[in-house]
């Protein structure tokens, strides 16, 4: 029975539906810009890369967030954000269960995101700020994937 | 053909944002404390304090916020983007139960947070019905 629900290497059961739930979120105008206007994904913090002469930039929108909340990895070229958002009252030394909600857009939970970096970075000058809820993570580009020019003899 | 007359209405102060299409919707959570105080959190990502705008009119608290911010240049290209900088404009009916003068307001991790306490005064009142 045990084997039977264990499941190979890190692959999440779960990942077709919420696939499935970011699409239709996106169909239904909410999280994207354009039709809704609105910004953030409840959960599913939307992300920004930028790709500079000498440096990658990414950006990650994590409003309410806490820095300690925060845990960033990188692993080769794939960046992954982890966190979590704690529901409103979370403050209030109350359970979720207990708050009377009378709006409840935000949303609230772990999430996580995997970003696979266009470029080879230099992982020891990775740089990274929380500032009013925008995830700044700076990534310079190793020796290896920056222009080399090639002296034609 | 009816000629069409369009009013264009052009916006001149830049730091008081207008309902309209330039205007992200933050998202907000809303609950009540046991103490009757009611919290409305919004979410304004990138958004500084000297920004933020919180005023009550005519019974309607309006909440404004610039979360804009500089581009990253012409050499930065955009590999991917999922949200852009914007101004955040959003408007809520109060209720007459909320003491107007005690609302405070906060900001921090871009998550900005308003008490809304009760009026000692919101309670019912009779009222007498004089002979005519």
């Amino acid at each position: 029975m045990a084997t039977l629900f264990r499941w190979p290497g890190n692959w999440d059961p779960f990942a077709g539906l919420r696939v499935m739930q970011r699409e239709l979120e996106r169909l239904s105008g909410r999280g994207g810009f354009g039709e809704g206007r609105n910004i953030g994904g409840g959960v599913f913090p939307p992300v920004n890369v930028y790709n500079g002469p000498a440096e990658l930039v990414v950006e990650c929108e994590v409003a309410g967030v806490k820095r300690e909340d925060v845990d960033l990895s990188i692993t080769g070229e794939t960046l992954v954000v982890k966190g979590v958002k704690h529901p409103a009252g979370a403050t209030e030394e109350k359970a979720e269960s207990d708050i009377r909600y009378q709006r409840c857009e935000r949303g609230s939970g772990e999430f996580s995101r995997t970003i696979v970096l266009p470029d080879k970075v230099d992982p020891d000058r990775i740089s990274a700020s929380l500032i009013d809820g925008i995830l700044t993570v700076r990534l310079p580009k190793s020796q290896a994937a920056l222009p080399k020019k090639i002296n034609v003899k | 053909m009816a000629e069409n007359k369009k009013k264009v209405e052009v916006n001149v102060d830049p730091a008081r944002v207008q309902p309209g299409e330039d205007a992200f919707t933050p998202l907000v959570d809303i609950f009540e404390q046991a103490d009757g105080t009611t919290v409305l959190l919004a979410e304004v990502p990138g958004a500084k304090s000297e920004s933020v705008d919180v005023r009550v009119d005519k019974g309607v608290l309006t909440i404004t916020a610039d979360g804009r911010r500089e581009p990253m240049g012409e050499d930065y290209a955009r590999t991917y983007t999922g949200f852009m900088g914007g101004q955040f404009f959003r408007a809520f009916a109060l209720s007459d139960e909320v003491d107007r003068d005690n609302i405070q307001a906060s900001l921090s991790d871009g998550l900005l947070r308003v008490n809304l306490p009760r009026a000692e005064a919101a309670q019912t009142r009779k009222i007498e019905i004089s002979d005519g």
